[in-house]
């Protein structure tokens, strides 16, 4: 395991990523090592999803680079670039499962795309992939017949249809009830037992992060910080990264604080 | 009750005007209030001394006068105000507003910017072409991303459910057309050239350009609405993150689909024109259908149904293309999903009517 943990299997370096004009992250450096569950975290809007966007590709860095497997992820038209997109797999937010085609096709899409397997084994790959996220009998259904949990669990076969060894999901637990979500979180811990998959989870669920992170980068304001393991993180007393575990909210105070003052006299 | 929340004749003392605040400053008080549209440069005094409650309109008040006496010069003072209204006031009220979406610079530098990304809109536009055009043809050597079985999905749902209103509309358009000519060529003792009139205009012109705008509505806005609701829902995204080509999952199969449809339909479409122009012959001039076709075929060259089958084929890419790019630049949910579709259908329509002028010229 030690030996496994000095292997990154993503460097981030100087990261800088922008919508049009807007930095949304600048100089994000790190490096994920295999067989770890990594949290990203951070309030709402500090950048996790944009993050997530640049390390699989979707989202061209503005500046510095970002390796996955030692391959710089470019498009789906480069062939070292789809080498490693077969060997990772991606959890959206919302599932993002193909409204016209079913959920077994949906699960069966990327073994058509990228293997050559007979058509009865990829079935029976769905099946087992289904049976997995505790969706036996969803193959037939198309994703609108799904409930939202059941979107996102299926979503997750999908991701894992090619047994990647890197998987990264956007905010899993998001909009799933309590039952589920912690349903979620033991089958992401079970896949890194059993299979030593790398994940990446982006997420705001305390109890899901206390459950599964082994290590933490926390994003603040479009800049990474804190970068290591979450036992370390939770020792620490003050700041940004105490206030989110401890859901103290910092913000409204900073806001006021840019505010005029109204004049009072003779408070009662 | 009612006489204290209605609102008060407000006092002077010294230089400021006091308002006496009710017991609740709630909505429906501020709702009879008047709101100065100017500065105000005295010190206006509210006293809170009978104040029990403020709700969220009642603080968008005290935060709207505190800004029209500041820009006037003139103070804000709040009297005999409860502590946890202060606290509710400095927390929530009088938070600046985030800077307002405006439009900078002068007509100069607007019109350069429209002029700009108009620009950037055309190069976009040519580059989905060109993948268009790569991925399908070319591009197929190199990898193969579309599923199994998709061609002939796509060539049943854009070609062959097309056929029915192709036919309708092509026969209606056929019959008035003809009927319209034959009243004028009756007039003068021609009616025998009918034949070639309705069929040279049907095979050369009509044909394709009504299957074309038909098809402009049809494929062109659900080929966009298709893209754009995958795109907004991050399907699109997803293809790319499991290394599938979008262009060639989605466009390609569609692309195949329509350039081999479109003719067919053309086809049907010409024929069904002929047909109708035909039935008005037969039953309106008494032209016999030996005579008819024979009419037809003398004046009808190959060059006529060459053009025609060159049309549409460049009209069916044009429909895909356009289709392709509105639904992949969609940008935001829903509504901009049907902002895209109509301008698909708006901007397929005109090109292909402005294609089908220079071919006018040049076939």
């Amino acid at each position: 395991m030690e030996t496994n943990r000095t292997r990154p299997v993503i460097k981030i370096e100087n990261l800088t990523a922008k919508y049009g004009e807007r930095t949304i992250l600048s100089g994000v450096s790190t490096e994920l090592r295999s067989s770890e569950i990594t949290v990203i975290l951070g309030t709402s809007g500090c950048g996790k999803s944009t993050l997530l966007k640049s390390i699989v590709g979707l989202l061209r860095p503005a500046t510095g680079r970002v390796r996955i497997f030692d391959t710089e992820i470019r498009d789906q038209d480069d062939p070292a670039s789809v080498e490693v997109l077969k060997r990772t797999g991606v959890l959206f937010q919302n599932g993002a499962l193909l409204g016209s085609i079913t959920v077994g096709e949906n699960v069966a899409l990327p073994l058509q795309m990228h293997t050559r397997l007979a058509e009865p084994v990829i079935n029976e790959i769905v099946a087992m992939k289904l049976a997995q996220v505790d969706l036996p009998h969803a193959a037939p259904l198309f994703p609108n017949e799904l409930s939202g949990g059941m979107r996102k669990r299926a979503a997750l076969a999908r991701a894992l249809a090619l047994d990647p060894p890197l998987l990264f999901c956007d905010e899993p637990s998001a909009g799933l009830d309590p039952v589920t979500s912690a349903g979620l979180d033991e089958l992401l811990l079970r896949l890194r037992e059993s299979l030593g998959i790398t994940i990446v989870v982006v997420t705001h669920e305390l109890l899901s992060i206390e459950k599964i992170a082994d290590f933490l980068l926390f994003l603040h304001k479009g800049k990474l910080l804190f970068d290591g393991p979450y036992s370390e993180a939770r020792k620490l007393r003050e700041g940004p990264i105490y206030n989110f575990f401890n859901r103290a909210d910092d913000r409204r105070a900073e806001g006021a604080a840019e505010s005029f003052t109204f004049n009072v006299e003779n408070v009662r | 009750m009612l006489m204290n929340d209605s609102p008060r004749k407000p006092k002077k003392r010294g230089g400021s005007v006091i308002v006496a605040m009710p017991r609740t400053l709630d909505r429906t008080w501020v709702e009879r209030q008047a709101v100065p549209g100017f500065g105000f440069a005295a010190e206006l005094r509210l006293d809170f001394a009978e104040t029990e409650q403020i709700d969220s309109a009642g603080m968008g008040y005290i935060a709207t006068l505190h800004k029209i006496c500041s820009r006037g010069g003139g103070k804000l003072v709040l009297e005999n105000i409860a502590t946890r209204h202060v606290e509710a006031l400095h927390k929530q009220a009088g938070l600046e507003p985030g800077p307002q979406r405006q439009r900078e610079g002068s007509v100069f530098v607007r019109t350069a910017d429209m002029f700009l990304s108009a620009i950037e809109q055309g190069v976009e536009a040519l580059s989905v072409l060109v993948e268009m055009l790569y991925w399908g043809t070319f591009g197929m050597w190199l990898r193969r991303d579309f599923k199994r079985g998709s061609l002939g999905e796509q060539m049943y749902q854009l070609g062959f459910r097309a056929v029915g209103i192709v036919a309708l509309l092509s026969f209606l358009i056929g019959v008035v057309l003809s009927l319209q000519s034959a009243m004028q060529l009756r007039t003068y003792g021609a009616g025998i050239f009918l034949a070639p009139l309705i069929g040279i205009t049907m095979v050369r012109e009509m044909g394709p350009l009504l299957t074309a705008i038909i098809l402009a509505g049809r494929t062109g806005s659900a080929t966009t609405a298709e893209i754009a609701t995958m795109e907004v829902n991050e399907e699109i995204d997803a293809l790319r993150t499991m290394g599938i080509n979008p262009i060639q999952f989605v466009v390609v199969p569609k692309f195949w689909a329509i350039s081999v449809t479109m003719p067919l339909l053309t086809i049907i479409s010409t024929s069904t024109g002929i047909l109708g122009g035909y039935v008005v012959a037969f039953l309106y001039l008494d032209l016999s259908p030996g005579l008819f076709t024979n009419e037809l075929t003398k004046y009808l060259h190959f060059a006529d149904v060459n053009a025609g089958f060159i049309k549409s084929v460049v009209f069916s890419w044009l429909i895909i293309w356009i289709g392709a790019y509105y639904g992949l630049r969609v940008q935001g949910g829903a509504e901009a999903v049907g902002r895209e579709t109509t301008s698909s259908v708006v901007t397929g329509i005109f090109i292909i009517i402005i294609a089908d002028a220079i071919f006018s010229f040049i076939l």
